[in-house]
C-alpha cells in the first residue's frame, strides 16, 4: 500500500521524485522519504504530508534517486521507519513495499552476526542483506538477498558504489518499469509516471530490472534475461489532477454519466439487440457455467453482491459471493463454476490470492478490473475492463458503478446464451441501460437538495442504512462510503433484519437511511418505515419519482429517476455517494486521504 | 503570456439550453465553443490560460480535464456582477502584461496572433457587424480607439468591440476604481481610459462569431462545420452510402441503406438507421440513436439522443439525453418569435427542444416552437407554442 517510485535520467532527480510521490500519495501517506546518489548516498524523511518532506529537502543535484510514501505496516510511523531504508556501511539504499513475514527470523540471525538495526521495519533487512551479499555486483546481490525473504515485496535498490543503475524486484506486490527517452522510471502505479511516458513494462512474479539511463534489462527468476512488450497507457495524466474540483471523490462522481457511457461502449446495440464482448469472453461466458462464484474485498465486493442479484434474476443460476480473504482458504471450488474476481486495481493481493487459488482448482476465472495490464487481468482466463479511467479518491465511486454495469452486460450476455431471457427482454434492458447517462445526470443536477439533507445529519454518531434485495448490498455500499469519508460510524441492514437485534440500537439519534423501490417489498418496507418512525429517528428516503405515498412516512425524500428494479441501483448509488460525500464535506474531513485507508491495498 | 477567459456567465437569452450548462459549453459542430477559444489561444504561444468561472462551472471543469498542451487554471466568480469584475478575480495569478477574452465567442487563431503582436500597450479586436444593438459599438480615428458606446439604440457605426484585449498589467487599478463605485463592466474601464488620454489600438479580427438566440446556434454550426476534416471509424455496413465531408465517431455504427450527405459529423457510441437519411449540415453527438426511416437535415443532435423511426427533423435543434417517439415531425418554416419585447421574423426555422424531454409517438412541432428542459409531452400532440421548461403536454 505503500507508493514507490525510482528515476533514472537527465532531470534532476528530487523534482521528479516529489513529483511522482505527490501523485502516488493516495496509496498511503503517513511518512515519506527520498534518496538521491549525488557522489554520495543521501536520504531525506519526514513524517507527514510530501509537501512537509519537499520543504525539508536542501537543494541537491543528482539525476538517479527513490523515493517512497509510506503506509505503517511494521513499525510506527516515525522518521526512522520511514523509506529508504540505508544499510550499515550507508551505500545502499532499499524502498519497499509489501511485507517480509520472515523478517524477524533474518532480523535475530543477523543480529547475532553483530547487525544493530535503527529501525523496526522489516524493510532494513533488505538493505542489510544486500549489503552482506555484495560483491561488486548490485544485481547479483538483489538475486541472493529475495532467495532469503518470504512474503511480499516489491523493492528497489541503488548503490552509491554503482551510481549508474536501479535494481527493482517483485513478489506478489505490483511493481511497473516506465519507459521513457534518455530517463526510465520504476513506480508501483501508473499514474505516478504519466507526466512522464505512457510506456510501461509490467513486471511479473520473481522478475528483476536493472534500469539505467537507456537500458532497461529484465531476468526472470532463474536469472535468464527475458523480453517483454511495452503497453501503452492511454490514460492522460490530467486525468489524474483534480482540474478544478474541491476534492477528487466529487470529481470522480461528476464523471459517472461519462464512465458509464464508457463501461458500455462497444458492447451494446439497440438495432441488433446484442450483447457484444470479444470472442474469448464470451466463450468464458456460454461455457456451460452452473454457477458462479463472485470474489473481492471492500466496495468491489458490494458490487459483487448487486451483481448476485443482477446475475440470478436474469440467468437463473445460484450465485455466491465471497470475500477475497476468505475465499481463498475457505471458499468451495466446484469446476462448473465460473469465479468472477472484481478489483479495481487488479493488484488487490486477497483477490489475487484467490484467484490463484480457483485456478489451481481448476475453475474458470474471469477478472473485472479498471486497469489494463494488470495482475489480475494475467493471471486469469479473461477480463472485462470498466473503462472508468484512473480513479484517485480512496472511496471508490465511479469505479463501483462500471463494476455493476459491467456486471449486469455480463448477466444479460449469459442470459441470452441460456436463453432465459428472449431478446426483447434484453431489448428492454438494453434501452433501459442507455437511459442510465441521463438519470445520472439528473441527479447531479439536484445535488442542492443532498446538502440540505446533509445537514440535518452531519452531526449524527451514528447512521443505518436499509434496504431490500439488490438494495440491502446499496445500503452496505452506502454506510461503507459514509464511515469512510465521514468517520461517522454507519451500518447497513437489510430492512427486514432490523428487529433481529439492530433495533437495540435505534435511538431519536440515530438518522435511517431507507432506499424504498416499487416492487414486491414496496409494503414491507414502509412497514419497516413505520417500526423505526415510531422509536423516533429521522427517515431519510430514497424513492421512486412516481412514488407518491412515500412523503407521509419519510421525514425527507430524494428522488431518483425511474428505471427497471435491476437498474435503478445506479441512480441510487450516485445519491448515496453524494449524501457521504456531503456529509464529509460539511464535517471538513480529507475526502480523498481519509485516515488509516490507502486505495490499493496489495498487502494481505 | 497569460491568457485570461470569462466564461462565468449563464446566457439567459439562450435558456433553456443554458439551464444546465453555461453558454460557454454550448456544442458547435461537436465541440464547446470554450474550446474553438482555448484552440486559437493555445497556438499563440500562449503559456496559461486563466479561466473565470462562475455559473455551473462543473460542467467546464469535467469537459476540460483532458485538454491538453496547456495549463489551465480555474478562479471563481461568485456573483456574475460584470466583465471588468470577472476579470479582477483573476487578478492574483497575473503579473505582466496579459490578453482577455470571452469564452463565448468564436474567433480564429491569426487575429488572437495578431493581437499579440501587437505594439501598443492597449489593443483592442473589432468586429465589422449589422446588428450593433447587443453590442458595444466602437468609433475609432485612423486606427486609435475613440469610444466605446454600450448597446446604442440606433444603428451608429460599422465595428463592434469584440471584448477581446490585450491589456498590462496596470489595468487592474483602473478597474478597482471603477468597481469600488459599483461600475463593473470591462467596456467602462476602457472608456475610462480613453478619457484619460491613453492610446487603445484597434485590430481587425478575421473570423468572430457570437451565439446570442437559441436559432443562431444552427447558422454557426452550419459555418463550423466546414472546417471540419472527414475522417471515419466505428462499423459502416455494406449498402450505405456517404457523399462529401462526412466524420464518423469510433465504436459508431451506420447500418445498412443509410443515405449520408456531409458536411455531416456523427459522434461516438452511436447507431444509425438501418435505412435513415442525413442531409447537411448536420451534427450529431455521442452516444446518439437514429432509428430506421428517419430524415435528419440542418440540424444539431446532441448527446445521448435517442430519436425513434420515421422522424423529420430540419433546421432544428435537439439537445442532450432528448427520447423522441415514432413519427416526430419538426414543420420547418417562417416564425415571428418575440425576444425581449422585440419581434424577430426568420425565415427558415425548425423547432429547438431543452435537455432530456420524453416526447411520445406523432408529435409535431410548428416552426419556431421551444421546448424547454425536462418536459413530458404525450403521444399526438401538435405543439404550436413555447413550452416551458418540466411541464407536462397530456
Amino acid at each position: 500500500m505503500c507508493g514507490i517510485i525510482g528515476y533514472n535520467g537527465f532531470r534532476e532527480a528530487k523534482n521528479v521524485l516529489i513529483d511522482c510521490l505527490k501523485r502516488l500519495d493516495y496509496r498511503g501517506y503517513d511518512s515519506a522519504g527520498i534518496g538521491i546518489i549525488d557522489d554520495k548516498l543521501q536520504v531525506f524523511k519526514e513524517v507527514g504530508e510530501i509537501t512537509h518532506l519537499e520543504k525539508e529537502i536542501p537543494t541537491i543535484r543528482g539525476d538517479i534517486g527513490i523515493g517512497h510514501t509510506r503506509w505503517a505496516t511494521h513499525g510506527a510511523v516515525t522518521k526512522e521507519n520511514a523509506h529508504p531504508q540505508i544499510s550499515p556501511n550507508k551505500k545502499f539504499a532499499v524502498i519497499h513495499n509489501g511485507i517480509i513475514e520472515n523478517f524477524k527470523k533474518i532480523k535475530e540471525d543477523l543480529e547475532k552476526k553483530g547487525h544493530t538495526f535503527t529501525s523496526q521495519t522489516d524493510t532494513e533487512v533488505i538493505a542489510h542483506l544486500i549489503e552482506d551479499h555484495y560483491n561488486g555486483s548490485l544485481e547479483e546481490a538483489v538475486f541472493e538477498t529475495i532467495k532469503n525473504i518470504q512474503g511480499a515485496y516489491a523493492i528497489v535498490v541503488m548503490c552509491e558504489d554503482e551510481p549508474e543503475k536501479l535494481i527493482g524486484a517483485r513478489r506478489e506486490s505490483p511493481l511497473i518499469v516506465g519507459v521513457g527517452d534518455n530517463e526510465n522510471f520504476i513506480a508501483s502505479d501508473i499514474p505516478a509516471l504519466l507526466k512522464y511516458t505512457n510506456r510501461v513494462i509490467y513486471l511479473d512474479e520473481g522478475e528483476l530490472c536493472v534500469v539505467t539511463k537507456n537500458s532497461i534489462n529484465i531476468y526472470d527468476k532463474n536469472k535468464k534475461e527475458i523480453e517483454k512488450k511495452k503497453d501503452i497507457i492511454t490514460w492522460d495524466y490530467k486525468d489524474a489532477e483534480k482540474s478544478g474540483f474541491p476534492h477528487f471523490m466529487l470529481k470522480e462522481i461528476f464523471d459517472q454519466p461519462n464512465t458509464i457511457n464508457q463501461a458500455l461502449r462497444g458492447r451494446i446495440s439497440e438495432i441488433d439487440q446484442t450483447i457484444n464482448f470479444s470472442e474469448k469472453i464470451e466463450k468464458l461466458l456460454s461455457n456451460d457455467i452452473e454457477s458462479i462464484n463472485i470474489v473481492a474485498c471492500g466496495t468491489s465486493y458490494y458490487s459483487g453482491l448487486v451483481g448476485k442479484y443482477v446475475i440470478e434474476q436474469t440467468c437463473r443460476i445460484p450465485v455466491i459471493v465471497e470475500l477475497a480473504s476468505e475465499y481463498r482458504f475457505f471458499g468451495t471450488r466446484n469446476k462448473s463454476s465460473l469465479v468472477i474476481a472484481i478489483t479495481q486495481s487488479g493488484e488487490t493481493s486477497d483477490t489475487l490470492a484467490a484467484l490463484r487459488e480457483a485456478n489451481k482448482s481448476g475453475c474458470k476465472t474471469l477478472a473485472i478490473t479498471n486497469v489494463i495490464g494488470s495482475t489480475a487481468t494475467r493471471i486469469t482466463n479473461g477480463y472485462i475492463l470498466t473503462q472508468s479511467g484512473p480513479e484517485i479518491g480512496v472511496a471508490a465511486t465511479k469505479t463501483f458503478t462500471s463494476q455493476i454495469i459491467v456486471l449486469l452486460l455480463a448477466a444479460l450476455k449469459i442470459a441470452s446464451i441460456k436463453k432465459t431471457l428472449s431478446s426483447n427482454d434484453i431489448y428492454y434492458y438494453i434501452l433501459r441501460l442507455k437511459e442510465l447517462s441521463r438519470q445520472i445526470r439528473l441527479i447531479l443536477d439536484e445535488s442542492n437538495k443532498i446538502i440540505k439533507i446533509s445537514e440535518k445529519i452531519k452531526d449524527s454518531n451514528s447512521i443505518f442504512f436499509i434496504g431490500r434485495g439488490i438494495n440491502f448490498p446499496l445500503s452496505l455500499e452506502g454506510a461503507l462510503k459514509l464511515k469512510e469519508i465521514s468517520y461517522i460510524h454507519a451500518e447497513g441492514f437489510a430492512a427486514g433484519e432490523l428487529k433481529h437485534g439492530p433495533f437495540a440500537l435505534l435511538t431519536k439519534k440515530t438518522p435511517v437511511v431507507a432506499i424504498v423501490t416499487k416492487d414486491s417489498t414496496y409494503n414491507k418496507l414502509l412497514a419497516n418505515i413505520g417500526e423505526i418512525k415510531a422509536r423516533g429517528p429521522q427517515v431519510i428516503a430514497i424513492a421512486d419519482e412516481n412514488d407518491s405515498e412515500i412523503e407521509k412516512h419519510a421525514d425527507y425524500v430524494v428522488r431518483y429517476p425511474s428505471n427497471s428494479t435491476l437498474l435503478s441501483c445506479i441512480p441510487i448509488t450516485v445519491i448515496l455517494q453524494l449524501l457521504a460525500y456531503h456529509v464529509a464535506d460539511l464535517r471538513n474531513c480529507p475526502i480523498d486521504k481519509p485516515r488509516n485507508l490507502a486505495k490499493s491495498v496489495t498487502v494481505e | 503570456m497569460k491568457a485570461v477567459i470569462l466564461a462565468a456567465g449563464e446566457g439567459k437569452r439562450l435558456r433553456p439550453f443554458t439551464e444546465t450548462m453555461p453558454k460557454v459549453m454550448l456544442p458547435v459542430a461537436n465541440k464547446p465553443v470554450l474550446e474553438y477559444v482555448f484552440d486559437s489561444v493555445k497556438n499563440c504561444g500562449i503559456e496559461e490560460i486563466i479561466v473565470v468561472v462562475g455559473y455551473k462551472k462543473e460542467v467546464i471543469m469535467e469537459y476540460f480535464k483532458d485538454y491538453k498542451d496547456i495549463k489551465i487554471s480555474y478562479v471563481i466568480q461568485d456573483k456574475q456582477l460584470g466583465t471588468a469584475h470577472a476579470l479582477q478575480q483573476a487578478k492574483n495569478k497575473i503579473n505582466d502584461t496579459f490578453i482577455v477574452l470571452s469564452g463565448d465567442n468564436i474567433i480564429d487563431q491569426n487575429s488572437i496572433s495578431n493581437l499579440i503582436n501587437d505594439k501598443s500597450e492597449y489593443s483592442i479586436l473589432i468586429k465589422e457587424h449589422s446588428h450593433q444593438s447587443k453590442y458595444g459599438v466602437v468609433f475609432i480615428e485612423k486606427t486609435i480607439l475613440k469610444e466605446i458606446v454600450e448597446k446604442p439604440k440606433e444603428e451608429l457605426g460599422k465595428f463592434i468591440s469584440t471584448g477581446i484585449y490585450k491589456l498590462p498589467y496596470a489595468v487592474f487599478n483602473e478597474i478597482e476604481e471603477l468597481t469600488s463605485q459599483g461600475i463593473y463592466t470591462l467596456s467602462s474601464v476602457i472608456q475610462s481610459i480613453i478619457e484619460k488620454n491613453k492610446n487603445i489600438n484597434t485590430i481587425i479580427a478575421d473570423l468572430w462569431m457570437d451565439i446570442v438566440y437559441p436559432w443562431d446556434l444552427i447558422s454557426v454550426n452550419e459555418i463550423m462545420i466546414n472546417h471540419f476534416p472527414s475522417s471515419t471509424s466505428g462499423i459502416i455496413e455494406k449498402g450505405v452510402n456517404i457523399k462529401g465531408a462526412v466524420s464518423i465517431g469510433k465504436d459508431t455504427t451506420i447500418y445498412s441503406g443509410c443515405y449520408i450527405v456531409g458536411p455531416v459529423i456523427i459522434g461516438s457510441g452511436c447507431e444509425i438507421g438501418p435505412n435513415a437519411c442525413i442531409f447537411p449540415s448536420t451534427t450529431i453527438g455521442d452516444n446518439s440513436v437514429i432509428r430506421p426511416f428517419c430524415e435528419i437535415r440542418n440540424s444539431i443532435i446532441m448527446n445521448d439522443c435517442h430519436i425513434s423511426s420515421n422522424s423529420h427533423l430540419s433546421h432544428s435543434i435537439v439537445t442532450k439525453g432528448n427520447i423522441i417517439g415514432n413519427n416526430f415531425s419538426s414543420i420547418t418554416g417562417e416564425s415571428t418569435i418575440d425576444t425581449e419585447g422585440e419581434f424577430k421574423k426568420l425565415n427558415n426555422i425548425g423547432t429547438m427542444i431543452g435537455e432530456d424531454c420524453t416526447i411520445g409517438s406523432n408529435v409535431i412541432v410548428e416552426p419556431g416552437v421551444i421546448i424547454g428542459r425536462r418536459c413530458k409531452i404525450d403521444h399526438l400532440k401538435r405543439i404550436n407554442k413555447n413550452i416551458p421548461s418540466e411541464s407536462k403536454v397530456m
